[in-house]
C-alpha cells in the first residue's frame, strides 16, 4: 500500500508541475520558434516548422526598421528602474513604520493602502489621463513612473511590512543595548537582514513595470514609449509582422529573465524569509 | 560592579497598570531574581531597568545616580533575550565582538577579547559559525558571551532558560551561577520557575499583578513566605492550605476537619480566622494520625510525593526514596506543628505565631 501511495504521489506532484510548465513555458517557446522563422514559413498552410527555415532575419529587421524597439527598450530600462528604486526606498520606510512603530490607525492606514489597488484600471484611466495633460505630464518618463508607483507601492508596502513583522524586535534592542545608535542598527542589523527580501520585492517591482502595457499606451505618445508598446506597433493596420514582432518580444524579455536569473538566490530566500519566523 | 535601586516605579500600558509601585534595592555583585507568573510585570521591570522602555513614573538609580533619561549602553548594562536576539548574519565571532566594534576599539584588542571569552564559554571551536548552524545551548552561550565581553556594571537575564530543554537548562543553570561567582558581576534574572529562582538567587522579588509580594533571602521566600500567594508559588509540590479554628481542650489544638494537631503552650491566638499552610515535608505518614484514602503516588527519584485525601481536601506528604503504596489504600496521616504557617483568612498575610 505505502508503495503505491508512494507512486501515485510522485505521479500526480510531477504530472502537475509538468503541466504547469507547459503552460508556463509553452508561449515563451512558440515565442522564440516563430522569432526565428520567416513571415512566409508562418503564414502558410500548415506552418512551416522545417529547421531548414531558421534565420535571424527577424532580429535584424527590427534592429534596422524605424519602430523604435531600441528608444522602447531605453524607455523602459529607465522606467522599470526609478519604479523599482523609488518604490524600494519609499515602500521599506512605510513598511517598517507600519510594521514597527506604535502608530494609531496603522490597520486602516494599511487598508486605505489595499484599497487603492481594488479599482480596475479601466475606471481610473480616463480621469488620470485628464489630470496628467493638464499637468503636463503625459508622454514624460516622470508621469508614467508616479503612475506606476501608484500601483507598485502597495504590493512593496504589504510584503516588506509582513517581512519587518517577522524581524525579532529583540534583534534590535540587543543592538541598542550593545550600543548602536538608531541609523547603526538598521545599517549593520536590519538592512543586511533584509537585503533578500528587498531585492525579491525590487526584482518584483521591476518586473511590472516592464510589462505593463495598458497605462502605457494611453499615457504616452511619442517620445515615451515603452517597449510593450513598441512591441505591439510590429501589429499594423494591414498586416502584422509576427516574426518582428515576437522577435522584439524574446528582446524585451532578456532583461528581466537576466535579472531574475542573478537574483535567483535572493528572490527563494526572500519569499521563503516571511514564512519561517526565526 | 554596582548597586541598583528602583524607586516608586509605575508602568501603565493605556489603562493597564503594569508595574504598580516597586521599590527595590540590589547590593553590590548581588544576584537578585525577579519571579512570578507571566504577566506580572517582571520583564517589563527588567525592560525599564535596561532602558527598553520609559518608566510612567518613578525613578532608576545605578550607582546611586539617576539614569531614567539615559539609553540601555549609557546605564552600562548588558542584557540576555529570552529567544537570544543573535545577529542572524553574522559568526558567533562577529556576534560577541559587535559592541566592540561599534566603538571604534582596535581589531587586535577586539580579537583578543573575543578569543578570552570564547574560551571561558567554551565557544572557541565554533566562532566562524552562524547562530542558526549552532545548538540551542550554545547559542545561548554566543548571548552570554555578548554580554560578557562588555564588561558591563549589571548583567540582566530576561528568562533566558526558556528555550532550552530540561537537562540543559539545569546544566546552563550551574553554568550562569558560576559565572556570576567568577565575575561577581550584579545581576537581575528574570523567570517564572520557583526552581530557577531558589537556586541561583541571593535575593529573590516575588512579584504579583505589577506589586511587590516580597523581596528576600531563598530561605525567607521558602521558610517565611509573607502571604499566601507566595507560600503557594513556592517550593514543590505546592503548599496545601486548609481552613481550621483554634479549640482550647486538653491542650491548645488547631483543629482541621475532626484532625486536631496540637500547639505549644507559647502559642499566640490571633483574633482573626485563619488558614494553615502545611509543607509536603511536614507530612508524616504511618501508624499515627488519621485514616486517610491514599489519591495520588508520584516518586521523582530520591522522594515520593504522596497525596491522601485528608479532612475535606487533599495533603500532600514527601516520602524518603521510592515508595510503594498504592492509591485507594487507607494510611495515617499525622502533621508536624512545627512546619505550620498561619496566614490572616482576609488579607492572606502570614502571621508569626509560634
Amino acid at each position: 500500500m505505502p508503495i503505491i501511495q508512494r507512486f501515485l504521489t510522485r505521479f500526480f506532484i510531477r504530472f502537475g508541475l509538468i503541466t504547469f510548465m507547459l503552460l508556463a513555458l509553452g508561449p515563451v517557446i512558440w515565442a522564440v520558434v516563430t522569432s526565428l522563422l520567416p513571415l512566409s514559413s508562418l503564414t502558410s498552410h500548415p506552418i512551416d516548422l522545417n529547421p531548414a527555415n531558421v534565420t535571424v532575419e527577424n532580429y535584424i529587421l527590427v534592429f534596422a526598421s524605424s519602430r523604435g524597439l531600441v528608444s522602447g527598450l531605453i524607455n523602459s530600462l529607465i522606467i522599470a528602474t526609478f519604479t523599482s528604486a523609488v518604490g524600494l526606498v519609499i515602500g521599506s520606510m512605510a513598511a517598517y513604520a507600519l510594521a514597527r512603530l506604535n502608530m494609531p490607525n496603522s490597520s486602516r492606514i494599511l487598508m486605505m493602502i489595499l484599497a487603492t489597488q481594488m479599482f480596475p484600471g479601466i475606471v481610473i484611466v480616463i480621469p488620470l489621463f485628464l489630470v496628467m495633460s493638464r499637468t503636463g505630464l503625459v508622454d514624460t518618463h516622470f508621469g508614467l513612473i508616479i503612475v506606476y508607483l501608484s500601483f507598485i507601492l502597495p504590493i512593496v508596502i504589504w510584503i516588506l511590512k509582513g517581512f519587518f513583522e517577522s524581524v525579532p524586535m529583540e534583534l534590535e534592542r540587543a543592538a541598542a543595548v550593545d550600543g548602536a545608535s538608531p541609523f547603526q542598527t538598521f545599517r549593520y542589523i536590519v538592512l543586511p537582514i533584509s537585503l533578500p527580501p528587498l531585492f525579491a520585492t525590487g526584482v518584483f517591482a521591476f518586473i511590472e513595470a516592464w510589462n505593463e502595457f495598458f497605462f502605457a499606451i494611453i499615457l504616452t505618445r511619442i517620445h515615451v514609449k515603452t517597449a510593450s508598446i513598441a512591441i505591439a506597433e510590429f501589429s499594423g493596420q494591414y498586416q502584422t509582422l509576427y516574426g518582428q514582432m515576437l522577435a522584439s518580444a524574446v528582446l524585451a524579455s532578456i532583461p528581466v529573465v537576466a535579472l531574475a536569473i542573478i537574483f535567483r538566490r535572493f528572490i527563494l530566500e526572500g519569499f521563503v524569509e516571511g514564512a519561517i519566523k526565526a | 560592579m554596582a548597586t541598583l535601586e528602583l524607586i516608586n516605579i509605575n508602568k501603565k500600558f493605556g489603562d493597564f497598570t503594569a508595574v504598580n509601585d516597586i521599590n527595590l534595592r540590589v547590593e553590590e555583585g548581588e544576584f537578585v531574581t525577579l519571579l512570578g507568573p507571566s504577566g506580572c510585570g517582571k520583564s517589563t521591570l527588567l525592560n525599564m531597568t535596561a532602558g527598553l522602555e520609559d518608566v510612567t513614573s518613578g525613578e532608576i538609580h545605578i550607582n546611586g545616580e539617576k539614569v531614567n533619561h539615559l539609553g540601555p549602553f549609557e546605564r552600562d548594562v548588558a542584557m540576555v533575550f529570552q529567544n537570544y536576539a543573535l545577529y542572524p548574519h553574522m559568526t558567533v565571532e562577529e556576534n560577541i565582538g559587535f559592541s566592540l566594534r561599534l566603538r571604534k576599539r582596535p581589531k587586535n584588542e577586539i580579537q583578543d577579547k573575543v578569543r578570552k571569552v570564547a574560551e571561558m564559554l567554551e565557544l572557541d571551536k565554533f566562532m566562524h559559525r552562524l547562530p542558526r548552524e549552532l545548538s540551542g545551548g550554545q547559542q545561548q552561550r554566543v548571548a552570554i558571551g555578548r554580554a560578557v565581553i562588555r564588561e558591563p556594571s549589571i548583567f540582566l537575564f530576561d528568562e533566558p532558560f526558556s528555550n532550552l530543554d530540561a537537562a540543559l537548562r539545569l546544566k546552563t543553570r550551574g553554568e550562569i551561577k558560576e559565572l556570576h561567582q567568577r565575575l561577581g558581576v550584579t545581576s537581575i534574572f528574570v523567570t517564572h520557575d520557583q526552581e530557577e529562582a531558589l537556586s541561583l538567587s541571593d535575593r529573590i522579588a516575588v512579584l504579583r499583578l505589577g506589586q511587590l509580594e516580597q523581596f528576600g533571602t531563598p530561605e525567607d521566600v521558602y521558610s517565611r513566605p509573607a502571604s499566601k500567594y507566595v507560600a503557594r508559588f513556592i517550593g514543590t509540590p505546592q503548599m496545601d492550605i486548609f481552613a481550621g479554628s483554634f479549640v482550647n481542650a486538653d491542650g491548645l489544638h488547631f483543629q482541621i476537619g475532626e484532625a486536631g494537631i496540637p500547639l505549644p503552650v507559647s502559642f499566640k491566638i490571633p483574633d482573626t480566622a485563619v488558614d494553615v499552610g502545611i509543607r509536603a515535608e511536614f507530612v508524616t505518614l504511618g501508624s499515627k494520625g488519621f485514616d486517610s484514602a491514599i489519591r495520588l503516588v508520584q516518586p521523582v527519584g530520591p522522594f515520593t510525593y504522596v497525596t491522601v485525601d485528608w479532612q475535606g481536601g487533599c495533603v500532600t506528604a514527601r516520602v524518603n526514596g521510592v515508595s510503594h503504596m498504592k492509591p485507594k489504600e487507607t494510611i495515617k496521616v499525622e502533621i508536624d506543628p512545627e512546619g505550620l504557617l498561619f496566614f490572616d483568612r482576609i488579607t492572606e498575610k502570614r502571621m508569626d505565631l509560634q
